[in-house]
């Protein structure tokens, strides 16, 4: 081959997913096979042409490969695919049209991913660079305009002149409670006391969200410069990034990102020639829910059990350390630089008046295309499951979404056009949280979501308070025994006056926000409850106790799909013929009526 | 305090990994995360040592293991069936497989079997909801895992099956 | 500066937590992890006030005993809000420790309904924390929570005995409930997994303390003191004022 075809080659970019889901479906080995296969083709330098990107979102589809500059993205891709890629791709400009995504709907292959309904509807601010850069790199950061903003503000920004911009941009912090980053800030900054501190809370713990994960492993330094820019504005040394103990890929980019920032000179002492010191450390967490709570992070940090402290003189006044701190969250870190470079008045173009900007969700679930997708905020709820996720799984029935993680609630079809910020949200009986988007149908018990969500909070509340420790082993008693189908109706007032004591008197937000999954759910599922107390039964068919199922002759054409996936053997019947339930050795675990293709087997 | 003659074996090992960190109690997770991932548990003497080094009381650095979900007080099995019980994976049916596992394992979740091969968990979100239900063995993931291949996957970790694995 | 506490106007300083300002006037505020030799925990929130706070639009119930009061606010103690709490609060806690005279009172006061009892370790115990204060304090921290969630309780390590337990009693003797157990037989004294040899009184002859705890104090002091019970030790120094005054 001669030199000319191989600078061509050369050229191009070969960015392979390995965000956590590409991984697990083979991304890696994919990564390595284009670096061993490519390395075969001589004159050509093949580390800069393969990169390893972080998450895309996009994790329903993976692993994906981008080729650019072309722009063409291939899904599902397999480690026997990356001969062929080469091969084509690479070398003869042709498009593999079976490894196109092909819209469901009109049936056409997409080139580009940014032409799908899963990238198009979505504006990236937070997730900007990720998928489009090797985390691990930080030339890949500074050559799409990473650590500009920083060179603006000290060149341009007094330290007030940066607070001001940030409250002026209305944004809101992105880890649950929604309080405005820019006045918590000024708090630190007018706070007397030095050192003072700042914290990057990467301990994402609700279940079902990922997006603190992805940024940290796809775009390190962007958490990394607004980290800096805030010790700028409030005058901090010392930063700390606190990552969840499960997240060993996010760990290691940090590190690398922090020492390639301290010899950029970002990071250290005089940083870019002024007189500012500031340096990052990492701890890592234990593994406990409630460290995402500020003051039980805090409590981390100084080597304690991650238990609350009332919090009646802010952590912006006293932290960590009884000094003045500022913990702000990963996805919020990501904002600002942003924010600083584009200036104040453009962020706020974007979103709501009350909520400016976009926000980041994990569209998980009963949902066609799950995923992390960032979207303007006042996207309604309609929009990000329908337009964006695709709609249901199997075009089944949408009974619900859960926003919000432990704290949040169950927000039901009817408030399907619900415009998603902070405020209206709250207003649903739920909660932006750190934006997981759960999507459930009508196979989800939404009683038995509730027990789901108070025996995960059993676990990982700190314990430390009467209300939450005693009220949610209160609540977790009471929603077991209605789904065991021995609930009574006044149960019902009972967890409705448990919960409001828990929401008025608990220590921190963990306890306080803990009974909205129940309160949420007799809300809006009442009958569910009802059912359950009532006639006992659960319409779904997820309460084992109250549940039988059986197999409409009608409907059943034998294909043994139910056979095949029944753990228990409890199905039997010729093929083609149509099958029969025992009853005696089914263990309820429907998983039968959840894969059956025909809707044959029903809930007695 | 009873302390298992072998962990005396590893007394210098402990030391070294924990004198490595200045003694201050904001190092103690960090020291018990090293030791965790070097042993897959906490040991008692370790602990001890811990204590002396950082000095804080034996009763609160075992507050602090016994808070923290990453750690163990107990030896882990020589294969970790972790099981993501995270929202995406519950309403996927994880709770079967959960149920799967003990039926065939003869271990609850938090359980290490007797014979040391094998450990049950559960795991709140792996951040890999795209594929639930998701399990992890000793490190590998496997996704969209029905309850049918439990026994498939108990095999490649050289198990058998109902109730007698490992015994 | 001035606040008014159920609409009375009180001075205080500030700083002073609103219970330790209503401790001083006499006000009834029900609490079970205060103690004033450790100030405030905010953990059993029996202490729960409603307050009006400047800049705020909405009152809020805060803990009395954490909440400092540093600007001019109303505080109510005896609110529908509070009571209301008070009353959830006793009835989970009444779960815990169905015995206890004082927990009684407080659920007829706030007519809290009664739920099943619940079989906690130690039995009665309210996870107020008291004992873990009064044992850091008083002695080396043999005891401390151990788990969290709705498994956390009072134990220690492992739940064997310790080095660290001297037998003081101090945590049992600060348990508003008296759920700390231990057994005393003569010369024998057990409590928390481990027995203890007491050594007697050398004017009335009665075993008062243990060994652990005589060493303890002798390592603390760094001097040999007669071996004399607190009773007798009084008598003592009662009947020297008297010769002193004579």
């Amino acid at each position: 081959m001669d030199k000319q075809v191989n600078n061509e080659i050369m050229k191009q970019k070969i960015m392979v997913c390995c965000g956590t889901g590409c991984t697990a479906n083979g991304g890696r080995d994919v990564y390595k096979a284009f670096l061993e296969q490519l390395s075969s083709i001589s004159n050509i330098e093949v580390l800069p042409m393969v990169k390893q990107t972080g998450c895309n979102g996009w994790c329903e589809k993976g692993p994906l490969v981008k080729i650019m500059p072309e722009d063409i993205t291939y899904c599902g891709v397999k480690v026997a695919d990356v001969g062929e890629i080469i091969d084509k791709t690479l070398l003869q400009k042709q498009v593999i049209k079976r490894l196109l995504y092909r819209d469901p709907a009109t049936k056409k292959h997409i080139t580009s991913h940014h032409q799908t309904n899963f990238y198009r509807k979505q504006h990236k601010i937070a997730l900007r660079n990720i998928g489009e850069i090797d985390p691990g790199n930080i030339q890949d950061y500074i050559d799409r305009g990473g650590y500009q903003a920083l060179q603006k503000a000290f060149s341009s920004l007094t330290p007030q002149q940066l607070i001001d911009e940030i409250i002026s941009s209305g944004l809101r912090g992105r880890g649950g409670g929604g309080f405005p980053t820019g006045r918590k800030w000024q708090a630190c900054k007018d706070a007397q006391g030095s050192p003072k501190y700042i914290i990057c809370n990467g301990d994402e713990g609700d279940p079902g969200a990922f997006m603190d994960r992805s940024i940290m492993e796809g775009d390190p330094h962007t958490v990394i410069e607004g980290m800096i820019l805030c010790a700028y504005a409030v005058g901090a040394s010392h930063g700390f990034v606190y990552v969840r103990d499960e997240y060993d890929l996010a760990v290691a980019y940090l590190k690398k990102a922090i020492q390639d920032a301290r010899i950029h000179g970002y990071l250290g002492k005089g940083i870019l020639g002024s007189n500012l010191n500031f340096d990052i450390e990492i701890v890592r967490g234990g593994g406990a829910f409630v460290c995402g709570e500020e003051t039980a992070l805090m409590a981390s940090i100084e080597g304690r059990p991650g238990e609350p402290y009332d919090k009646y003189v802010f952590p912006t006044e006293k932290g960590l350390w009884g000094q003045p701190t500022i913990i702000n969250n990963v996805e919020s870190w990501a904002n600002i630089p942003v924010i600083i470079l584009k200036g104040a008045q453009e962020f706020k173009k974007i979103g709501t008046a009350g909520s400016s900007g976009t926000k980041v969700f994990s569209l998980v679930g009963k949902v066609v295309n799950t995923g992390l997708v960032e979207v303007p905020m006042g996207t309604s709820l309609r929009e990000i499951i329908y337009e964006i996720g695709g709609g249901v799984l199997r075009n089944r029935s949408f009974k619900a979404v859960q926003t919000g993680g432990p704290s949040g609630g169950c927000i039901p079809a009817s408030l399907l056009d619900l415009k998603v910020d902070f405020d209206t949200l709250t207003q649903a009986g739920s909660m932006m949280g750190s934006g997981g988007m759960i999507v459930m149908d009508d196979h989800t018990c939404m009683v038995e979501v509730a027990r789901y969500y108070l025996n995960f909070l059993a676990g990982e509340s700190c314990g430390k308070c009467t209300p939450c420790r005693e009220g949610i082993r209160a609540l977790l008693e009471i929603l077991t025994r209605i789904c065991d189908g021995e609930g009574q109706m006044k149960d019902l007032d009972l967890l409705e006056e448990i919960s409001s004591t828990m929401q008025e008197a608990s220590l921190c937000a963990l306890g306080r926000t803990a009974a909205n999954p129940v309160l949420s759910t007799i809300r809006y599922f009442r009958d569910e409850y009802l059912a359950h107390i009532k006639e006992q039964r659960c319409p779904a068919g997820v309460c084992r106790k109250l549940t039988t199922f059986y197999i409409e002759p009608e409907k059943c054409n034998g294909c043994g799909l139910c056979t095949r996936n029944c753990p228990a053997n409890a199905i039997v019947g010729e093929k083609k013929q149509f099958h029969v339930i025992d009853n005696e050795s089914c263990i309820r675990c429907g998983e039968c009526y959840r894969q059956c293709r025909f809707d044959a087997v029903q809930v007695m | 305090m009873y302390i298992d003659p072998r962990e005396y074996e590893y007394h210098s090992e402990y030391e070294r990994m924990i004198k490595a960190y200045p003694p201050e109690q904001r190092y103690l997770l960090a020291i018990m995360q090293d030791i965790q991932k070097e042993f897959h548990y906490l040991p008692r003497l370790a602990l001890k040592i811990i204590s002396q080094h950082i000095g804080v009381p034996f009763s609160k650095v075992y507050a602090i293991a016994s808070f923290y979900k990453a750690f163990s007080l107990v030896p882990k099995g020589r294969v970790v069936f972790r099981v993501c019980d995270g929202t995406a994976c519950h309403i996927k049916n994880s709770e079967t497989l959960i149920d799967q596992l003990h039926k065939q394992l003869g271990i609850g979740p938090g359980e290490t079997s007797a014979d040391g091969e094998y450990s049950l968990e559960t795991v709140n979100c792996l951040g890999a909801c795209a594929l639930a239900p998701v399990m992890v063995v000793n490190g590998k993931v496997y996704g969209k895992v029905g309850p049918s291949s439990i026994e498939k996957i108990i095999k490649e970790y050289g198990g058998c099956c109902h109730g007698q694995a490992g015994k | 500066m001035f606040i008014t506490i159920n609409n009375r106007q009180i001075e205080v300083q500030t700083g002073e937590t609103i219970l330790q300002v209503c401790r001083r006037e006499n006000i009834f505020i029900p609490t079970f992890c205060y103690h004033e030799a450790f100030g405030g925990q905010g953990a059993c929130r029996m202490c729960m006030v409603e307050v009006k706070e400047n800049g705020r639009n909405k009152n809020r119930l805060v803990a009395a005993c954490t909440y400092p009061v540093t600007a001019t606010i109303e505080v109510f103690t005896e609110s529908d809000r509070v009571q209301q709490v008070r009353r959830t609060l006793v009835m989970l806690l009444k779960r815990r420790a169905a015995q206890d005279p004082y927990i009684e009172e407080l659920a007829h006061k706030y007519e809290a309904p009664l739920l099943p009892k619940l079989k906690v370790d130690p039995q009665g115990c309210i996870l107020c924390r008291l004992c873990i204060l009064a044992c850091e304090k008083m002695g080396k921290s043999a005891i401390w929570t151990v788990l969290r969630g709705i498994d956390k309780r009072i134990a220690t390590p492992y739940d064997e005995e310790t080095d660290e337990c001297m037998g003081c009693k101090a945590c049992a003797e600060i348990c508003p409930t008296q759920a700390i157990t231990f057994l005393e037989d003569g010369e024998k004294r057990s409590i928390w997994n481990k027995t203890f040899t007491l050594v007697s009184c050398e004017r009335c002859g009665k075993p008062y303390a243990t060994r652990e705890q005589l060493e303890y104090m002798r390592e603390q002091t760094g001097y040999e003191t007669a071996q004399i019970c607190e009773p007798c030790r009084k008598k003592t120094l009662a009947s020297q004022v008297e010769k002193y005054q004579n």
